[in-house]
């Protein structure tokens, strides 16, 4: 068989160029998503966990057994993510249409799902629960420039700060009186270093964007559509993090740390403070005891009055063939008795109304997960989410790494938070 | 299309194979007694290239064009993307981080290419020697070739983390603690050692082929010639070995240009303080993955990090054809 030069040439052309025009179609969800979800409560129902089989499998296959009884012609198939490289499992179950039915998200990766219209409105489709959850907890997964709340609010949470008492007094500081306040922070924190000769460092974190929010900047405009992190109080948090970091008074890993490198210089006992959680200390508990004897536990320090809270939803997927079910199920894993029942298995806070005036949440039982408990509980009745739900990981990238120039001196507070004020605007818009 | 039987290239009268069905041998026995030629349908080399073509062309061509393609449009993780033109290209050119990158990706070459070219030679001389408990040691230097990259790179994290074992050895002798992990330059080079560290055992064993290659006669003609092993190594080993340097140069450069893993893990997702030490594999990722990824940025990215690669291996056969003539 002979084939001309030409033909083949035109034929690769050919090929060329249609694949090249399918690239341009991409991929993406539907934007006009159907908020209706009456009907028959049937079919099967996947739902997706964000890392928590390896710890909760019984209450899961527990709570998925119990709804499968009271619905038996649903069946629940259970799938759970690991914790690393959540967002992008997402993109790839959105670009291939095959998100599950129902989704363990947070607020900031809701944002873009609803933006794809890959998000179900429960305002209309589940508005009868609405009256069932914290109102501030219901209007987490609102998105800016969007009618309309995304995902069932499920547990909350927040950081408390867990700080190493013997290093405290090494120092001269009181363990028993932690700082409460940023000033009292940014104070501790030198004294520390100075005592220390600069051995010992009081955080291993530069300022991450819900810092900015606890020290009482304001993060956003009214409209959420420009950043305004760069206000004065903006730099001026960033011009004392460069005064810590110059005294050593903040780790000098701090401009690349993440949580496991923090969490590791806590454990090292380089760093005397650093937020955790009761996994944590069951953690130093075992693997470093002379620390574990001197932990102490304060909430994170804010100069708002309000602590910063972390909100997990479920959301439910506006392409799923059957959202009857699917919305029924996000609804009973998120209402009161079952989340109740899942705070009881760790140091996680209903966002289900009059949950929290339970008295778990207020005495601490002499155990080292009911204390934390406790501090945290005590600090979720007045926190917010400071995090706005259109800061997107490219956003936290250009900030932090703007933050790290500030603070080696290659720009000034001023020039970096512009700089990354301006980087957070042009990817807001360009998200549309 | 047809085939005609051969034996050291001269055409000979086919007896038929010697395996296959009883039909198929008579038939080919047949044939071969009229006339010392098989046919074949005209479709059946295609059908034996259709699987190598569907492969190649759905995992290799499909995604590549798909790639150039995206380049040209907006294209956003969870939003079909429209044709902008050159946009994305423009955009890089003044994009600070891109520059950045480059200059890092470059320097990684620059930095491990020659390490990774002449150390694995200098250890395969060593190891190819029959010595005592010389398989030990050729194990040992292979080692890190097959241990996990994330392993590897998070040992040495600790290994040199301001408390760190190296810098508790440098406190002993009343130096430090160095940044390695906090200074731009200093965390750029030090994912440089651990990418050579990783990578001398593999090309070790390359180099081990090829000097197996190498005459003896040659080293012993040489000698005799009163010629010493420095003088011997230039005038016979690298002769010998020159292809193989040139191949070594070519991966590595690739491997160098394109690297990730390393730097990923000693500087952070961030690439180091402030980004500084991002490479143009990692600004990819960050520019274009999770659920607000920029796909048609990071596909221009990635178009430009191909014809770059694409670049150094043309200029890397062409340094070989020049040398050969």
């Amino acid at each position: 068989m002979r084939i001309s030069r030409r033909a083949a040439t035109a034929t690769a052309i050919a090929i060329t160029s249609a694949l090249v025009m399918t690239a341009c179609g991409g991929s993406g969800g539907s934007s006009g998503s159907n908020s209706d979800a009456s009907g028959k409560v049937e079919g099967t129902v996947k739902f997706q966990t964000w890392n928590l089989k390896t710890n909760f499998k019984d209450y899961f296959e527990g709570v998925i057994g119990d709804f499968e009884k009271k619905y038996p012609d649903v069946k629940i198939v259970w799938i759970d993510q690991p914790a690393e490289g959540y967002a992008d499992k997402l993109s790839a179950d959105a670009a291939a249409n095959t998100l599950p039915d129902v989704v363990n998200v947070s607020p900031d990766l809701a944002t873009p799902l609803a933006k794809a219209g890959l998000a179900l409105n429960l305002d209309q489709a589940a508005a009868k629960y609405k009256d069932e959850y914290l109102d501030g907890a219901w209007k987490s997964h609102e998105m800016p420039g969007k009618e309309g709340t995304y995902a069932f609010p499920w547990y909350l949470n927040t950081g408390p700060m867990f700080y190493n008492k013997k290093l405290f007094k090494d120092a001269g500081l009181d363990p028993e009186k932690p700082p409460t306040s940023y000033d009292q922070l940014f104070k501790d924190a030198l004294t520390m270093a100075d005592k220390s000769k600069g051995k010992t460092a009081m955080l291993a974190n530069a300022p991450a964007v819900e810092d900015f929010g606890r020290y009482g900047v304001k993060l956003m405009n009214d409209d959420m559509s420009k950043f305004t992190f760069n206000e004065p109080k903006g730099v001026e948090l960033v011009e004392k993090y460069k005064e810590l970091y110059d005294a050593k008074a903040l780790d000098s890993g701090a401009l690349t740390s993440v949580a496991e490198s923090a969490g590791r210089k806590f454990q090292q006992q380089s760093i005397a403070m650093n937020p955790g959680g009761a996994g944590d200390l069951k953690k130093y508990k075992t693997e470093a005891p002379s620390l574990y004897k001197n932990i102490g536990i304060t909430p994170a320090v804010n100069n708002t009055g309000k602590d910063n809270m972390y909100v997990q939803g479920l959301m439910v997927n506006s392409q799923s063939k059957v959202k009857p079910a699917a919305v029924e199920f996000a609804h009973w894993v998120t209402d009161a008795k079952n989340q109740m029942a899942f705070a009881h298995k760790v140091a996680i806070f209903p966002s289900t109304k009059g949950s929290l005036d339970d008295p778990y949440f207020s005495q601490d039982g002499g155990t080292d997960e009911g204390r934390v408990r406790v501090a945290a509980a005590k600090a979720l009745k007045t926190a917010v989410n400071y995090t706005p739900a259109v800061f997107s990981e490219q956003m936290k990238t250009a900030l932090k790494n703007e933050v790290a120039k500030a603070m080696q001196g290659k720009k000034s507070a001023k020039e970096a938070l512009d700089d990354a004020a301006a980087e957070c605007d042009k990817l807001l818009q360009q998200a549309g | 299309m047809t085939d005609i039987s051969t034996r050291n290239g001269e055409p000979v009268a086919s007896t038929g194979p010697a395996t296959g069905s009883p039909a198929t041998s008579r038939k080919a026995r047949g044939a071969g007694r009229r006339t010392g030629v098989r046919t074949h349908l005209p479709s059946t080399p295609w059908l034996f290239l259709l699987p190598g073509f569907l492969v190649t062309g759905g995992f290799v061509l499909y995604p590549f064009l798909s790639t150039v393609g995206s380049s040209f449009t907006d294209q956003r993780t969870l939003i079909a993307g429209k044709w902008v033109g050159g946009a994305n290209y423009q955009e890089l050119v003044h994009d600070d981080m891109f520059w950045t990158a480059l200059r890092n990706s470059l320097l990684y070459m620059v930095g491990v290419v020659p390490l990774l070219v002449i150390l694995p030679l200098l250890l395969a001389m060593l190891v190819q020697n029959y010595l005592p408990g010389i398989g030990f040691f050729r194990s040992a230097f292979y080692t890190p070739v097959v241990a996990s990259v994330v392993v590897v790179g998070l040992i040495w994290v600790w290994l040199l983390d301001d408390r760190g074992l190296v810098n508790a050895v440098l406190g002993v002798i009343g130096v430090g603690p160095v940044s390695f992990l906090s200074d731009q330059w200093l965390l750029l080079i030090s994912a440089m050692l651990v990418t050579v560290w990783k990578g001398l055992g593999y090309y070790m064993i390359v180099y081990m082929a090829a000097l197996g290659n190498v005459p003896r006669e040659l080293h012993e003609a040489c000698a005799v010639d009163g010629a010493g092993p420095v003088r011997r190594f230039f005038t016979v080993t690298v002769p010998a070995v020159r292809s193989t340097m040139v191949l070594v140069g070519a991966l590595a450069s690739v491997n160098a240009f394109k690297v990730f893993s390393e730097v990923y893990l000693m500087a952070g997702p961030n690439g180091g303080p402030g980004g500084e030490d991002t490479t143009l594999v990692m600004l990819i990722k960050q520019v274009g993955t999770g659920l607000t990824g920029r796909v048609g940025y990071a596909s221009a990215l990635s178009v430009v990090v191909f014809v770059i690669t694409l670049g150094l291996m043309l200029l890397v056969l062409r340094a070989d054809r020049k040398e050969d003539a």
